[in-house]
């Protein structure tokens, strides 16, 4: 059963006159414990798939089911409990806090969760970072942050990861081995995973390829 | 409050500078709003310490006790154990050893035994307000009315009252003979309320004391400032306050990402304002409060723990209020800006 499945979805923005179709009929699943990938060119629409996604964007029309519930056009209200409980994200630049400790990167999305609090400084230590458990984010380097967003993407136990070109702001040696962290802790904890990527050089680490071109999207690898 | 003190502690500098700021406008305000008080007790606090609820005066003397003329005729017409005759004469006295060293007086005369007299107060002993002191007059010394060359004996100091920046004298009528005139005098005071009486000007006590000569101008000019004061702060602290959250704006838009509620970072940006002006308005209070204390007699300030407090709450609602502005941002800044940085 998909954990997360888009089924016919549009997306227009007005422009102008006309409207732009940046999404076209867009339909796609994830399983559990299945690591995807979407890339594309530029301007292709991934990153307007990833808001749809991630409950930060509703679409035109068509249903984003997470977990058999639609959650494509809820109130903005309810779409923050769904990304706080549901989805974990991992962002292009970590995006992580500046003046959050490291440990605290972590604590904090437990703090404004409900869900029991796992223990967080475990898993950064896993992670390698055992020794940043009290630095700030600017005393990092580029894949200790990515790092440090995967597990704070990981650590509300969520249902769903969703990563936006997590190797865009490191080299292809680092890159690698972020996305290697991914796709272990994916299949470890039994997710599911969605990761936009221009990167080829990462694509041997996934389950599945879907291609976006022009706002249609086609599965390329099973 | 996570967040908040997080963020406090690794900012220390750039909200020290922002408290720095807050104290230093604080401080300027409850330094103005006390030497308004001081100044007001100077022009009339001989006046507004007394039990007197009501004036009053000849028609026609504009508020103004030195314009107002009662006869004893009048004096009939509201006799009672509620009712002090007053006069008020501005004067000049010396030491009666010292005739170089001349001091401005007001001599406040009524009847013995009055509610407005001093206890105590008979024959040639007389009391003055412990504002002379500062004057270098003690318990004992002879002074001399500059004017007549009456002499008279201070028998003690009552507390600091004062009448248009003078110390206060008190004399009775039997006294005062010589000094003003006899039979006449300037108003009646009454214990309860009075709206009205034909023939009369009927004046309340803050009434009277707003006319004092240079009261109101004094009084209306240091408020003013503190208006002005009240109006700049909310001004710099707003665009301070939105300085520093614009900066912060991204962070915003990744906490709502993570699925931080929009209300739980509004209670974050008030939290920070309310901490960082808290303990700005206490700071500012203690150091005044010492400065009070150590403050030389002759200087007139004053400001009661009301004011104080009164002072400290409402500047905490001038802070609050300078963080609209950066709230609007807050609630405004959009999630969908954390997913795809690169365009
Ligand atoms: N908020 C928006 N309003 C209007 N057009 C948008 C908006 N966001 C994205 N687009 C358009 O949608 C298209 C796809 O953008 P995007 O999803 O960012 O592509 P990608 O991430 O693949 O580079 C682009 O043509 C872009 O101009
Ligand atoms: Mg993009």
């Amino acid at each position: 059963m998909p954990v997360l499945e888009l089924k016919n979805i549009i997306k227009n923005y007005p422009d102008g006159q006309n409207v732009n179709e940046v999404l076209k009929e867009i339909n796609f699943h994830v399983n559990q414990g299945e690591f995807a990938a979407i890339v594309g060119p530029s301007g292709a629409g991934k990153s307007t798939l990833l808001t749809i996604m991630g409950a930060l964007l509703s679409p035109t029309s068509g249903s984003v089911l997470l977990n058999n519930q639609d959650i494509g056009q809820l109130s903005k209200k309810q779409q923050t409990d769904i990304r706080l409980n549901k989805i974990g994200f991992i962002f292009q630049n970590s995006d992580l806090i500046p003046y959050l400790k490291i440990s605290d990167q972590l604590k904090f999305i437990q703090k404004i969760s409900n869900k029991n609090p796992i223990d967080s400084d475990k898993i950064l230590k896993e992670l390698g970072l055992g020794h940043r458990l009290n630095s700030y984010p600017n005393a990092l380097s580029g894949g200790e942050k990515q790092r440090v967003a995967i597990a704070r993407a990981f650590i509300n136990q969520p249902d769903l990861i969703l990563a936006d070109e997590p190797t865009a702001s490191l080299d292809s040696k680092r890159g690698h081995e972020v996305v290697k962290i991914i796709q272990e802790t994916v299949h470890q904890q039994n997710k599911a995973a969605v990761m936009v990527t221009h990167d080829e050089r990462v694509l041997d680490l996934v389950d599945s390829i879907w291609q976006i071109e022009d706002g249609r999207l086609k599965r390329v690898k099973a | 409050m996570f967040l908040t003190l997080k963020e406090l502690r690794h900012e220390k500098i750039k909200f020290s500078a922002l408290s720095l700021i807050i104290f230093l406008i604080v401080f300027l305000v409850l330094f103005i709003t006390g030497l308004a008080n001081g100044l007001a007790n100077d022009s009339g606090s001989a006046i507004k310490e007394t039990p007197a609820q009501t004036f009053i005066l000849q028609k026609g003397s504009q508020s103004r006790l030195n314009r107002s003329n009662l006869t004893n005729s009048d004096w009939d017409k509201f006799k009672s154990s509620n009712a002090a005759k007053l006069s008020v004469t501005q004067a000049t006295i010396q030491k009666a050893a010292n005739k170089d060293k001349k001091t401005d007086i007001a001599y406040f005369i009524t009847d013995k035994n009055s509610f407005l007299a001093p206890k105590n107060q008979s024959g040639e002993k007389i009391y003055a307000s412990s504002k002379l002191q500062a004057s270098g007059y003690k318990v004992g010394d002879k002074f001399k009315d500059s004017n007549t060359n009456k002499t008279f004996t201070i028998a003690g100091f009552t507390d600091k009252e004062s009448y248009s920046h003078s110390p206060v004298i008190y004399l009775t009528f039997k006294q005062a003979q010589g000094i003003t005139m006899s039979n006449s005098f300037n108003a009646i005071a009454l214990k309860k309320n009075l709206t009205k009486k034909s023939g009369y000007q009927v004046i309340t006590k803050q009434n009277l004391i707003d006319n004092i000569p240079g009261y109101s101008a004094e009084q209306s000019s240091l408020y003013l400032m503190i208006g002005f004061l009240y109006v700049i702060s909310l001004f710099v602290l707003a665009v301070f306050f939105y300085i520093i959250n614009l900066q912060k704006m991204k962070d915003f838009g990744t906490l709502k990402a993570l699925g931080t509620k929009t209300s739980y970072l509004v209670k974050h940006v008030l939290s920070e304002m309310g901490i960082l002006s808290g303990v700005a308005i206490i700071l500012a209070s203690l150091v005044t409060y010492f400065i009070q204390l150590k403050m030389p007699a002759s200087m007139p300030f004053s400001l009661s723990f009301s004011t104080l407090l009164a002072t400290g709450i409402l500047f905490l609602v001038i802070a609050l209020l300078s963080a609209l502005l950066s709230l609007i941002k807050v609630i405004k800044v959009d999630p969908i800006n954390a997913i795809g940085g690169n365009n």
